[in-house]
């Protein structure tokens, strides 16, 4: 089977993994989650293999399946690995053993339903970074949240209800305007070009005027931002991840969040490139906006899942930044700040979950000097709340300096030319750091120092189970960290690519070196031009 | 008129015929009543499977020239409405116990049968008459519930008045043009004098009548209530499609122009508004069923804006995909003593801890009807909006999704009650009958297929 294949299987075995265990009787919870735990197991280690022999030197597609599925609407069924989506399919990847690991003890009721909607979310996630076709991604990005609001409605807290018809409500809200967006653009493609097609690569050649880019990207824009979510749109974030179970709010965090600025920089951002440098101040100062007010959230919360909650806010407000800054320095940082996201606020809200299975509370007054307590515990706590706050060494430096350092070199043209406000913006978003800072540490310090209380003491510290979940956690965040030239190869001809895209000639001086003559985008246009 | 004709075109027609001769004989033998139900399942399967194969061989012919013609597309609409009708029959082993329930579906079956080949309004108005007469008794037969005979009137007396609008404007095309053709309708939708449109408007109040579109929609929940429950599901899905491929057949190609588009795009936009948010409120299945339909009807008819040659694709592939989910979820419906009892809100609470398979089947298509993906229902409502948007109607269409987003509310609100409420009932378990989880097997299958090859399905039509 060639390497093509083998995608199909990473993205189908969650499919097989809902049909083994359907098959099995009904009260063989254990057999369920080791069956779990072994075809996610199975996935990443599949997902690791492409990801070594992923092609780092190649700008185009790759391990690549084309065919037919609607062919009278020019719709195909179309996956493939790119340096857009590599890192999130292996980090998707990754974080889906420990999140089925994270909920062994946790999950009690329904556990088979439970594995069933988290391979179904897996599925989604991983097609919807994988599909190279409007169609197809819009499939599978509307799919996702069935999974999840079932995750939030069944197993979560006492307001599940309540948080999980606002998370679906909301995004369902900003899907459906995305829909009509979608059919309207592939229909001006049709109009002009006189193809019917919703590949990408297709769509990245429409030229649409000025006013209906506009609107378009809004439509997109707010389906995505909402995902991110970008401040005036997040209130069902805290919502959502305060009464979701612990895996679900991983997920949530994870990947689920990852949705909205993948899907700027593959989508909305590309296809609409003169409305996004028309709107780039709006989208900055939102960005700049949600970095500093998901901080000054995260600062005066008193529920444990909510700082954190609020601190994604923050950090995705980074990857917005540099994903409008266009800078290829910001735009690799955006990328790598996305992957460390993932894998910090996962690990905290893992974290957070272990010690609401042992207290059953939320509340941060409740607790003081674990560090006494869980000795280990704090260790890895205070390993990744370093990491959110971006401490050299660990991935959150690496991904957060790259934006800023981004941010400004694409703002200082434009002071020198008279235009201020960009700078002023980057300048701010350097607040966000120190704010980060004060609300990770302030936290931390409450946490695991001063004095010892905590409900239902004594309590054991991580067992086994919870050390290896950790430590696979904490290995990424240093391996990120230490080493980010490698994974940052593997993404750096997407991100030139979509700098391109967007920028047109704009910032030519700099990428003169690369004319980029987008070799996917012509290739699978020949291959469409061949088809019909 | 070719005899040899006669007998292959009609041959779906003629298997239900049959049918009906042997059931009617059956009961003057007054032989036990466990046959019936077999005979009209194999009649109707026959028939099916004779309309399939007269659609995929191409066969066209006029065996009653300017009254009735047989064409692959009609052929198709009645297989689709003959297909939907199996798994209907196949939950009704309660209702078939009445002896009169089985002649009157096939009866109104041949009816739906007849509108699909109709080439003039005598035709079409026989076929209309014989597919809503035999309705009227089989929501009385539900006659244990003193509502059903309220519904069974209400819907009589608003069924008669889409009657008589409908041959008011019959007669006054027949007095512009001096023709019943079916094609009048469509030249007179092009014209601009007062006459044919008042006609084209009479005509169209008529099918809004029939497929419950606001503000013609009041008798809806009352019937859909009242009647049982697979009669309910047989007016929500097969009436419904067939309505509707009938003004696809009525529209033809011709296409609409702006006063009249206005009234076909404005009226099922309220529909579909008002019909997600009045289903909101509803404690009875059925009923939020019904408001569900009318906003379904409203998608439909939205499909009669687009260009003429994808009409029928869209509304064929919405029929199936929302028959096929409706008639699913109510044979899934776990069966209790209390006809009125069983569809309570409430009493679907906690059903998944009770009845994991019926809940899960009932979820599959809410998500369907919602028109969230992968489900069918999403496929077919993409469909229908895209070829809204590409004949140019770009605000009805965003006014028609977001109006469909209403929708996802209370359908997940039924999913709610199924998986995450705790359940209030301890009745003990009706076991469900081995031929509604059959019934519902078949509809998962037929979504199953929608679901990973539409385009295959498409292209069929």
């Amino acid at each position: 089977m060639g390497d093509a294949g083998l995608l199909n299987v990473v993205l189908y075995l969650p499919v097989a993994g809902v049909v083994a265990l359907i098959a099995l009787p009904p009260k063989a919870d254990a057999r369920v989650r080791s069956i779990s735990f072994a075809v996610m197991l199975l996935q990443f280690v599949l997902t690791a293999w492409l990801y070594a022999r992923f092609d780092a030197g190649s700008a185009g597609l790759q391990f690549e399946t084309r065919l037919p599925w609607i062919a009278s609407w020019g719709v195909y069924y179309q996956i493939g690995l790119d340096g857009y989506n590599v890192l999130l399919v292996l980090l998707t990847a990754f974080l889906g053993p420990l999140v089925v690991a994270g909920a062994f003890s946790a999950i009690q009721k329904d556990v088979k339903l439970f594995y069933c909607m988290v391979f179904a979310l897996q599925f989604a996630m991983l097609g919807t970074f994988l599909a190279q076709d409007l169609f197809l991604f819009y499939l599978f990005w509307e799919t996702m949240l069935i999974p999840l609001f079932f995750i939030i409605g069944i197993w979560g807290g006492e307001r599940r209800i309540y948080a999980t018809f606002k998370f679906v409500l909301y995004t369902a809200f900003g899907s459906i305007l995305m829909l009509a967006a979608v059919i309207y653009l592939v229909y001006s493609l049709n109009a002009t070009t006189g193809v019917t097609s919703f590949a990408f690569a297709d769509l990245y050649r429409s030229e649409l005027p000025l006013s209906v880019q506009t609107w378009l990207l809004a439509a997109f824009a707010l389906s995505f931002a909402i995902k991110v979510p970008i401040v005036p749109l997040h209130t069902w974030l805290p919502d959502a991840h305060v009464e979701a179970p612990t895996a679900g709010s991983v997920i949530l965090a994870g990947v689920l969040l990852k949705m909205g600025t993948y899907g700027f920089m593959k989508l909305a951002f590309p296809l609409f490139p003169d409305a996004t440098r028309l709107l780039a101040p709006v989208f900055q100062t939102l960005a700049v906006v949600s970095i500093l007010y998901g901080a000054c959230l995260a600062l005066v919360q008193t529920d444990i899942k909510k700082i954190i909650a609020y601190s994604s806010i923050s950090h995705l407000g980074y990857v917005m930044l540099g994903l409008v800054s266009l800078d290829i320095i910001g735009i690799q940082g955006a990328v790598l700040q996305m992957v460390s996201h993932g894998l910090v606020a996962g690990g905290l809200f893992l974290m957070v979950g272990m010690i609401y299975e042992r207290c059953h509370t939320r509340d941060l007054a409740a607790y003081g000097g674990l560090a006494k307590l869980l000795p280990l515990y704090s260790v890895f706590f205070a390993l990744l709340t370093l990491a959110s706050i971006g401490l050299p060494t660990t991935s959150g430096f690496a991904g957060e300096f790259l934006v800023l350092l981004g941010a400004f070199r694409a703002a200082w043209p434009q002071y020198v030319q008279g235009a201020g406000y960009p700078l002023l913006l980057s300048a701010s978003a350097v607040a966000g750091v120190v704010l980060g800072a004060l609300y990770m540490l302030w936290f931390a310090q409450r946490f695991l120092f001063g004095a010892v209380k905590a409900p239902h003491q004594p309590f054991f510290d991580l067992n086994l189970r919870e050390k290896a979940i950790l430590g696979a956690i904490v290995l990424a965040v240093f391996a990120l960290g230490l080493y980010p030239e490698e994974p940052l190869s593997k993404t750096e001809l997407a991100a030139k690519q979509y700098q391109q895209l967007v920028a047109g000639n704009r910032t030519g001086t700099r990428v003169a070196a690369q004319p980029a003559p987008l070799p996917s985008a012509a290739l699978a246009a020949d291959k469409a031009e061949d088809a019909r | 008129m070719n005899w040899q004709d006669a007998l292959t075109a009609m041959a779906p027609e003629h298997l239900l015929v049959a049918a009906i001769v042997v059931l009617i004989g059956l009961d003057i033998l007054s032989r036990p009543t466990r046959g019936r139900l077999a005979v009209a399942i194999v009649a109707v399967t026959a028939a099916c499977a004779a309309a399939l194969l007269l659609a995929l061989t191409g066969y066209a012919s006029a065996p009653f020239p300017g009254q009735y013609s047989v064409a692959p597309i009609g052929s198709l609409g009645k297989a689709i409405v003959l297909v939907l009708a199996i798994p209907v029959l196949l939950m009704a082993e309660d209702e078939s116990s009445q002896r009169a329930f089985p002649v009157l579906l096939l009866s109104s079956l041949y009816g739906a049968c007849l509108l699909l080949s109709a080439d003039s309004f005598l035709t079409l108005f026989l076929g209309l008459e014989l597919l809503s007469l035999p309705v009227y008794p089989l929501v009385l037969l539900a006659f244990r519930r003193p509502e059903s005979a309220e519904a069974a009137l209400k819907y009589l007396v608003l069924g008669g008045t889409a009657t008589a609008t409908l041959l008011m404007g019959v007669a006054l095309l027949y007095g512009g043009s001096g023709s019943l053709e079916l094609a009048t309708f469509a030249n007179a939708l092009g014209s601009k004098d007062t006459m044919p449109g008042v006609a084209v408007v009479l005509v169209l109040v008529a099918f809004f009548l029939k497929a419950a579109i606001v503000p013609f929609h009041a008798w809806a929940p009352d019937a859909y209530e009242g009647a049982a429950i697979p009669v309910t599901a047989y007016m929500a899905t097969i009436v419904k499609a067939a309505v509707l491929l009938t003004a696809v057949r009525l529209f033809g190609m011709a296409p609409v122009t702006r006063p009249l588009s206005d009234l076909l795009a404005i009226l099922p936009l309220v529909s579909i508004v008002w019909g997600n948010l009045a289903a909101m409120r509803q404690q009875s299945f059925r009923r939020m069923i019904a408001y569900s339909s009318i906003a379904h009807a409203g998608y439909l008819f939205y499909a009669l804006l687009g260009a003429g040659p994808g009409r029928f694709q869209a509304v064929a592939f919405y029929v199936l995909a929302y028959g096929l989910m409706n008639v699913l979820a109510f044979a899934s419906l776990p069966p209790d003593a209390n006809d009125v009892a069983r569809d309570r809100m409430d009493h679907l609470k906690g059903m998944f801890q009770r009845q994991p398979f019926a809940a899960l089947m009932i979820g599959v298509a809410m998500l369907s009807l919602a028109g969230i993906p992968p489900f069918p229902g999403f496929v077919a409502k993409f469909l229908i909006f895209k070829n809204v948007m590409a004949a140019g109607y770009t605000v009805y269409a965003v006014a028609g999704l977001v109006g469909s987003y209403l929708g996802i509310y209370f359908y997940l609100r039924v999913i709610q009650y199924l998986f995450m409420s705790p359940g209030e009932r301890s009745v003990g378990h009706v076991a469900p009958e081995r031929l509604a989880i059959f019934a519902s097997v078949i509809c998962l299958l037929a979504a199953l297929l929608l679901t990973v090859f539409p385009g295959w399905v498409i292209d069929q039509f």
